[in-house]
């Protein structure tokens, strides 16, 4: 007579399947969280990178980030940080949208254009940086030099507080607008021909197909490319880092290019640190709200 | 028998490094003829037994890539037991994050790295680089021989924690063929130069000079040269001090006027040179190290002058360039042969090589003597102008916070002179936040 079994079958199966899971838990547990504990212990050291010593200071470090010196770059930063994300997100999506609209016609020449468009994407971030670092130049560059051609005064792109992020951010959608053109194309052959044709019999037009249509129908996508992008691009650096060091005065200094400049410019891990943990809660606090926001308000029926 | 070994040992050694004649040999453990029973034992701690290969970072961008190979083959080829191999790793400041990567992981260290002089302080400070006191007592290295200035540069406190490697010196470089032709002199008093960059700015058509804005180790001798600390005895900053104001209003003036640019930005070195190459500036303020590079790419002759004296006379300058040390977390053998090549590489005949090559300073006294040194100046006259000034080259301000306040300052300069900011609110402000940074760093 066979004995009782130590583990009911569905117990069973889940202790399965998370066996099966350890690998890559153990793997982020090692890389992702280890490090993520680490960053909030280093944050309340005076740890500066070079030392093997350090001491425990408290609070020290969140003090002088929120009230002290520190508040009034890390202000900064985060206001650098959204502005760059809010114009890579309109890129992407607007532009990627529109690019979509424009190329959507299933020919070759249409997909050798799209292929045009869609390939900065995949030009490495530190090549293409350093072109446009040259075609930015005010002396020098081909901008300023097709500026001249048509009579208008050449701007300092990348010295001027005013045009820096600009500049950053026509590096940025020059690489992107093709990889949000190329998802929008994929979504839009996803929508069933039916609701134009019907809408066409209905005698609507077609800006009323598009907005009534196509927009809702491509909320699931649109969603995907909002979180996806907007996480991505709060953690802009090599642009940033190549184009402008952040400079000038500041004007570009992204949150990852401040961590960057406290941890291996100044030598202040511990600031580092505490800034790299405060970058962590935002990124969650918005990850969270993200996705709250796709399972209420997504139309996925097309 | 230990000591029979390690003198053994060292005589191996000191084979091995003078095997092959040309350039001179370090100075082996144990090398000199006078050294002494105890002088060997420690001579011997510092000995080279085995084969080894070790790495040298560096930061000599490519056009230096034959001179490079030369040197080190040359090294290679002089002994038995060392393999160098040398690799380019980027600008000083990437070669600090990877230094400063590799020290913290403990891991992946070169053998041999260079550093800007900068960093000596943060390194000396932190136990980045060895201490190379020891080694230099126990082989009898000479260092005398180095120009002061250098020496203490590469110096934190009474460690002698780098050698004196490729070193330059703020310089102002102008046209001289426009010179002439204006009958302008660069003057030497800085109450003089408001005229200059008027006439100056007059004869180029655009500026009278341009002034680096991207790195402050260009303008702080200006500030220095007029009383200026920067980092007083009591740990706080002077630059909002009234003198310090003056220094400040005077370069925001000659911008406001259109006389001088303040150049700054990732581009701004480039497009300074190529500014003074296209005849659109005077002169421009930059490091001595660049004059090959100056030459090489002006169609008329380059001059080279010292920077104006201050208002109270003081004409010192700042040693620029890049020092030699050894990562204090690789292995002993490893630093053993570490500091052989660190001799060979810093010693007089392989200094005079990256003189003639590069466009920085020979370090060694003796070489001004020399007939190499004589040659040098035929070669380069225009050093002439860094050579009569060799003892007024003062090492750069030591403290482990530098870093930090070099950034404040920066940032702070860019504010006042592109945009032109007011001068007393700015100063205030800044050094508000760098006696702050003093105050944490000790």
């Amino acid at each position: 007579m066979a004995g009782k079994p130590m583990l009911k079958p569905k117990t069973k199966s889940a202790v399965g399947d998370f066996l099966f899971v350890v690998p890559a838990l153990a793997l982020l547990l090692c890389f992702t969280y280890y490090p993520i504990c680490k960053l909030v212990e280093i944050s309340f050291t005076d740890w500066n990178l070079l030392s093997d010593d350090f001491t425990y200071v408290g609070f020290k470090n969140w003090k002088w980030l929120f009230a002290g010196t520190g508040a009034k770059y890390l202000w900064n930063s985060l206001k650098v940080t959204f502005l760059y994300s809010l114009g890579e997100l309109a890129v992407t999506i607007v532009g990627g949208m529109l690019f979509a609209l424009l190329f959507n016609r299933m020919s070759r020449s249409f997909g050798m254009m799209r292929a045009f468009v869609f390939m900065p994407k995949y030009v490495a971030m530190s090549s293409a940086a350093v072109i446009f670092l040259w075609m930015l130049n005010t002396e020098y560059g081909v901008v300023n030099y097709l500026l001249k051609l048509i009579h208008l005064t050449p701007v300092d792109w990348l010295n001027q507080k005013s045009t820096a992020l600009l500049s950053v951010l026509m590096l940025t959608g020059w690489r992107v607008i093709g990889y949000g053109m190329m998802i929008y194309i994929s979504a839009m052959a996803g929508i069933s021909k039916d609701y134009y044709e019907a809408a066409s019999l209905d005698g609507a037009s077609s800006s009323q197909q598009f907005f009534r249509i196509t927009l809702p129908l491509l909320s699931p996508t649109t969603l995907f490319l909002l979180v996806t992008t907007f996480l991505s691009s709060m953690k802009v650096f090599q642009s940033v880092d190549i184009l402008t060091e952040g400079g000038p005065s500041r004007a570009t200094e992204v949150f990852v290019y401040l961590i960057y400049r406290y941890a291996m410019v100044d030598f202040r891990m511990d600031r580092a640190a505490t800034a790299a943990v405060m970058f962590f809660v935002i990124l969650l606090v918005i990850t969270i709200a993200t996705m709250r926001v796709s399972n209420n308000n997504i139309t996925y029926d097309s | 028998m230990k000591r029979l070994l390690a003198i053994l040992l060292a005589a191996s050694m000191m084979f091995a490094m003078t095997a092959c004649g040309g350039t001179e040999a370090p100075s082996s453990p144990a090398s000199g003829p006078d050294a002494g029973e105890p002088a060997v034992d420690e001579a011997a701690k510092y000995a080279v037994t085995e084969p080894i290969t070790i790495t040298w970072w560096h930061a000599l961008e490519t056009q230096y890539d034959g001179l490079v190979a030369e040197i080190v083959d040359e090294f290679n080829k002089s002994q038995d037991l060392i393999t160098v191999e040398a690799q380019y790793i980027g600008s000083y400041s990437e070669i600090n994050e990877a230094l400063v990567a590799a020290h913290a992981a403990g891991s992946g260290l070169p053998a041999v790295v260079v550093a800007n002089t900068d960093y000596v302080a943060s390194y000396g400070a932190n136990g980045v680089y060895e201490d190379l006191t020891p080694y230099i007592a126990a082989t009898k290295y000479d260092v005398d021989d180095f120009a002061v200035g250098l020496l203490e540069s590469a110096k934190y406190g009474d460690k002698q924690v780098s050698l004196p490697f490729l070193h330059s010196t703020q310089i102002i470089y102008y046209n001289k063929d426009m010179a002439q032709k204006a009958g302008i002199t660069v003057p030497t008093v800085i109450t003089d130069f408001d005229a200059f960059l008027q006439d100056a700015a007059k004869a180029s058509g655009g500026v009278g000079t341009i002034i680096p804005g991207w790195d402050q180790w260009y303008f702080e001798t200006l500030y220095l040269n007029e009383g200026v600390k920067i980092i007083t005895d009591d740990n706080t900053c002077d630059l909002n001090s009234d003198t310090a104001k003056g220094v400040t209003a005077k370069l925001q003036q000659w911008c406001k006027d259109g006389v001088a640019t303040w150049a700054f930005g990732k581009d701004a070195s480039a497009n300074m040179r190529q500014s003074f190459y296209d005849g659109k500036t005077f002169s421009v303020l930059h490091t001595s190290s660049l004059y090959n590079n100056y030459v090489d790419n002006c169609d008329f002759e380059v001059g080279m002058a010292w920077y104006p004296a201050g208002t109270t006379g003081a004409k010192d300058s700042e040693v620029g360039g890049c020092v030699l040390g050894i990562p204090a977390k690789v292995d002993q053998k490893t630093k053993n042969a570490a500091w052989v090549f660190l001799q060979y590489l810093c010693g007089k005949d392989v200094n005079m090589k990256w003189a003639e090559g590069t466009g920085y300073t020979p370090t060694r006294n003796s070489v001004l003597q020399t007939d190499e040194g004589k040659d040098f100046l035929a070669k380069k006259p225009e050093f002439k102008a860094v050579f009569d000034n060799l003892d007024l080259i003062k090492p750069r301000i030591q403290n482990a916070a530098w870093a930090q306040l070099a950034t404040t300052w920066k940032n702070y300069m860019n504010e006042m002179m592109a945009e032109q900011a007011d001068i007393n609110t700015k100063s205030d402000d800044m050094v508000v936040e760098i006696n702050e940074i003093l105050e944490d760093s000790k």
